[in-house]
């Protein structure tokens, strides 16, 4: 979360000569992160980021602490002018007394719903506009001001870090309050005037006429709200159960200043000085007074928690010789207890250590020694630590990781060479696509909460993506190859899925550049034995598919959309697809090509132009291969409507093979194929 | 064919060669094993024994002329030929020109800064049990993180020991993963890998990718951290970027840190001009946020099966797009132009 706060508002709190950049510059350095400083008239205004454990700091007071620590680091002098904590309890503000006759029936249902509950009722107020230093302060910070008595709770709010609520005394029904949680189906409408449906289990206030009068911790109800005619109030200091907070503002989408604070978990301690300062503020400002006894219904006081920290070890994690006194007054700032201790029996980890006592606005962020050394380390300054290279060891890489990205890189660069474009989509497909190509949803995994219909189930194939970044593409190009490598995931019962990487390609240019296309992978991997065999697959156009094979093993395969699918989506031109086990290519890769050592005789070739009707190209030269002897290559020169014109080339590697032993073991081999 | 003849024939001939080729076929004709001269040279036997002399050195002179005259009308052609204008501005020959995302360079050049520097690149599941991603990593139950807002859960039936099936939002999963692998550190690992959050809008994408830094040893400090983050910001955006490390908090480290590095656009100033005027809309005050990191907490060490009084370490997680749109000159600046797969986005890099 982010707060904003004025230079002269800070200093309300703290006596310091660093100047509004000095503060930016060394706070970011050691604390809360200020991201900007503005200056509007003549008045400054910080824009800081709070880190979700520190709410403590979303306030000009929680600020002014932090500075009291860090600025002397950087030789400024800065001293806190007062603190709250300390200046005000019910008990100096004169609250344990009994106020009035108003008076408030309160029950609170379910247990860990409200760590604190505290109100006060004071009447004669009188709702007009907000002195000028308030209204401004506020309006330099983003909070558009209303009138006093909404003004000083939201003055409230950024001074010491505790939302508080202000109820119109004389529109609560029966003067009683139940604090529960909601049942699903429940409405209240807000203050911001939105009719808000509720989930159910948000924490919510009941009146005696059983109206919703509040949303806790997110916004009060516009049945109950202050306006110009208000004389009466209820001032209300609550802290809540965080997770109720959270759940509820997500749900419903209100994500009011006030739940940004409650969601994170509040201070109970805190609740006493803020509700002593609101009163005095209410006072002076709106001219209330003070009609009812105070209620403070706190069910469980916190425990004072104390933490060790050895000194050997806070050197140990900063990497420096940090003084002992430098630690103790580091931490004094900050509102730690700290007590050293020196025990020589205790060798390891060290003699010396301290003994911590947090401060309850701490607690939930202060546990174990670590904690400690975070505060020491960056109150000295993390700028002042030397950088040193990690010390180099040798941790052995697993061979197939190696291979796996070294065989992405290789292939991913040799594809562009190609003219390939790489894309990268999500891991996600709709369940429309899983529809329109006729595949199983059964066989993929479902997110349980998908935020969109087209990011719905694991992919179990790179395709259904490649043909719809064509679908998205149309028309854009005359020619579009893509192809992506990614994991796909399968399903195992009781277990993780597999995740196994593939490479798929797209082509809208025909069957043979396709084909082309991985037969260079192939070559580029000096991976051999590769064959292909007619495939029959729902996805691609009958008798325009084929399996690949590496010797018997299925490595992939590759086909021609169905038309029917071209038609579905309208695709413009045909579309032949491929998709290969990336893994396979990762096993049986080599580096350097195998050598063969070249034919150093005589090669005849010829030409012959055969009627390809009765055989395919693959038997063909399997039967060539195995009648001559002397074979040693073929290769197709041309080729028109049925016949192809090949080239066979002969070569007898003892001695220079006469041209016309050539020819009769052509004729045996055409005799053959011809039949 | 007489003497003269021959002669005459070779003027003739030498005047229609037009090229090398032709000239070449000229010199065999006539210089060749059985080319005219040789055979003016074999009617030498039957010419009267007081000829002989005289016409022997006639047809040695005609050799010599010949030659001559096939060597001079040689560098004619080729001064010819050297002559022949070709428009050097006429466009070569078209090859095809693929891309890959730019994603990819990233990720290669992360993995070769820190190879340089004895990190292994490994890869672990991308969806993940609960345990691995939040348990492990010190995220409670009840931490935000872990809510359906901000984690994709799978409809899987729940794990008896690791809880529900997630798909990874940090990379930080693998820290556990690495821990488990290795048994007990010396630890140099990075994980570069796909993450997933549910936050889909007009700048933030699904899916994304993240790198991970883990580094477990004895004696690892804050100001090894300090070290190997610099360097590999000074190898990735340059020499003259700085880093400054701020105060912050996640769950899986303590102390934990942001890393900023200093703005190249207005050089860590804030403003785009020297008066002050104009400010720098990419940075906060000069500084840009690369991410977090942090000495690696202790309930994570334990996680992981490793002593945590003997052994300390640091990690960082990074957002790779985050990275590449920090470096100059890649010119994109909306992750959505990523992953939304337009052809003619991507064909340029």
């Amino acid at each position: 979360m982010n707060i904003k706060i004025t230079y002269s508002w800070l200093l309300d709190y703290l006596d310091t000569d660093a100047n509004p950049y000095e503060i930016q510059k060394y706070l970011s350095l050691s604390g809360p992160s200020v991201e900007t400083v503005e200056k509007i008239g003549d008045e400054y205004v910080f824009d800081i980021e709070i880190t979700s454990n520190r709410v403590d700091m979303a306030s000009v007071f929680g600020i002014a602490q932090e500075a009291q620590a860090i600025l002397p680091q950087f030789g400024k002098k800065a001293k806190l002018k007062i603190n709250p904590l300390e200046k005000y309890s019910f008990k100096k503000s004169g609250l344990l007394e009994k106020g009035g006759d108003d008076n408030l029936d309160v029950e609170i249902k379910g247990e860990n719903l409200c760590s604190r509950f505290t109100a006060i009722v004071m009447n004669s107020v009188d709702v007009k506009e907000s002195p000028a230093k308030i209204a401004k302060r506020l309006e330099l910070c983003d909070i558009r001001p209303l009138n006093n008595v909404i003004d000083i709770s939201n003055y409230l709010m950024l001074s010491l870090g505790q939302p508080t609520h202000i109820f119109d005394y004389d529109k609560i029904a029966g003067k009683k309050m139940i604090l529960r949680e909601s049942k699903k189906g429940e409405k209240i409408i807000t203050l911001d005037g939105k009719k808000i449906n509720l989930p159910g289990q948000d924490i919510v206030i009941e009146d005696g006429s059983s109206n919703i009068i509040d949303l806790c911790g997110i916004m009060g109800g516009n049945n109950s709200k202050v306006d110009e005619n208000t004389k009466s109030i209820l001032f209300f200091v609550q802290t809540y159960n965080k997770k109720n907070i959270r759940r509820t503002s997500m749900l419903t989408g209100q994500r009011s200043v006030a739940a940004t604070y409650f969601e994170k978990g509040l201070d109970t301690e805190r609740v006493e000085p803020t509700l002593c300062f609101g009163v005095e503020l209410l006072k002076k400002e709106t001219g209330g007074q003070i009609s009812s006894k105070l209620i403070d219904i706190y069910p469980k006081r916190p425990k004072e928690k104390q933490v060790r920290a050895y000194l050997k070890d806070i050197q140990r994690v900063m990497g420096v010789s940090i003084e002992e006194k430098k630690i103790t007054s580091i931490l004094k700032n900050l509102g730690f207890k700290v007590e050293r201790f020196e025990n020589d029996e205790l060798a390891y980890p060290d003699s010396v250590f301290f003994d911590v006592t947090v401060p309850t606005f701490r607690a939930d962020d202060v546990d174990i020694k670590e904690d400690i050394i975070e505060e020491v380390a960056r109150i000295y300054g993390y700028y002042k630590l030397p950088s040193i290279m990690s010390p180099l060891v040798h941790i052995k890489q697993p061979k197939d990781i190696e291979g796996l990205f070294k065989i992405t890189q290789r292939i991913k660069h040799f594809l562009k060479t190609l003219g390939l474009h790489e894309f990268m989509n999500y891991s996600m497909i709709s369940g429309q696509m899983i529809d329109d190509l006729d595949m199983k949803k059964g066989g993929h995994l479902k997110l349980a909460n998908t935020i969109s219909k087209e990011i719905e189930y694991m992919r179990i194939s790179l395709l259904p993506s490649l043909i719809k970044n064509n679908i998205e593409n149309k028309g854009k190009k005359d020619e579009l190859k893509i192809f992506e490598i990614a994991k796909v995931y399968k399903k195992r019962e009781n277990d993780l899925p597999t995740e196994k990487y593939k490479l798929a390609i797209s082509a809208d240019t025909d069957f043979f550049d396709l084909k082309g296309i991985l037969t260079a992978i192939f070559e580029e991997l000096n991976i051999k034995n590769i064959s292909y065999k007619n495939g029959d697959y729902n996805l691609f156009s009958k008798n325009k598919s084929a399996v690949i094979y590496s010797g018997k093993e299925i490595i992939g395969f590759i086909g021609a959309l169905n038309e029917k699918y071209i038609e579905k989506f309208s695709l413009k031109k045909d579309l032949y697809l491929a998709e290969i086990d990336f893994e396979f290519l990762i096993k049986n890769y080599s580096d350097i090509a195998s050598y063969e050592e070249p034919i150093k005789t005589a090669i005849v070739k010829l030409d012959s132009t055969i009627d390809m009707s009765a055989i395919n190209y693959s038997d063909l030269k399997r039967q060539a291969f195995s009648i001559s002897k002397h074979l040693i290559n073929i290769e197709i020169i041309d080729s028109y409507k049925n016949n192809l014109t090949i080239r066979f080339y002969f070569a007898d590697k003892d001695k220079n093979i006469e041209e016309d032993a050539a020819k009769k073991e052509l004729d045996s081999i055409l005799e053959k194929v011809e039949k | 064919m007489n003497l003269g003849d021959t002669a005459d024939l070779l003027k003739k001939e030498l005047s229609k060669a037009n090229d090398l080729d032709s000239l070449k076929e000229i010199e065999t004709s006539f210089l060749g094993r059985n080319g005219h001269i040789n055979k003016l040279l074999k009617t030498l036997k039957n010419a009267p024994q007081d000829k002989r002399k005289e016409l022997g050195i006639s047809i040695n002179k005609l050799k010599q002329e010949t030659v001559k005259l096939i060597s001079e009308k040689k560098d004619l052609l080729i001064e010819k030929s050297n002559n022949k204008k070709i428009d050097i501005t006429l466009p070569g020959k078209k090859y095809p020109k693929g891309s890959l995302n730019p994603v990819t360079y990233v990720i290669e050049e992360i993995s070769s800064i820190f190879e340089k520097i004895g990190f292994i690149r490994m890869s672990y599941p991308e969806i993940e049990w609960e345990f691995f991603s939040f348990e492990a990593l010190n995220m409670p139950k009840d931490h935000p993180a872990r809510d359906d807002f901000e984690t994709f859960f799978m409809d899987f039936p729940k794990h008896k020991e690791y809880g529900k099936m997630v798909l990874t939002p940090h990379t930080s999963s693998g820290q556990n993963r690495e821990m488990r692998r290795l048994g007990k550190p010396p630890i140099r690992m990075i994980n570069i890998a796909k993450t997933y959050r549910p936050n889909w809008d007009a700048s933030h994408v699904p899916m994304f990718h993240q790198f991970e830094g883990l580094c477990i040893d004895e004696k690892i400090n804050i100001t090894h951290l300090k070290g190997t983050i610099e360097y590999f910001v000074k190898e990735l955006f340059g020499n003259d970027r700085e880093i400054r490390l701020r105060p912050f908090h996640f769950q899986f480290t303590e102390p934990s840190f942001e890393v900023d590095i200093t703005c190249d656009i207005c050089n860590g100033t804030g403003y785009l001009d020297s008066k002050k005027s104009q400010k720098c809309r990419l940075c906060k005050q000069g500084w840009l946020e690369l991410g977090g990191t942090g000495m690696v907490h202790p309930n994570v060490l334990k996680a992981g099966g490793i002593d945590s009084s003997k052994y300390t370490g640091w990690a960082f997680g990074f957002g790779v797009e985050r990275v590449m749109m920090m470096k100059e000159g890649t010119g994109i600046n909306n992750m959505r132009d990523l992953y939304d797969g337009d052809i003619r986005v991507l064909e340029q890099f």
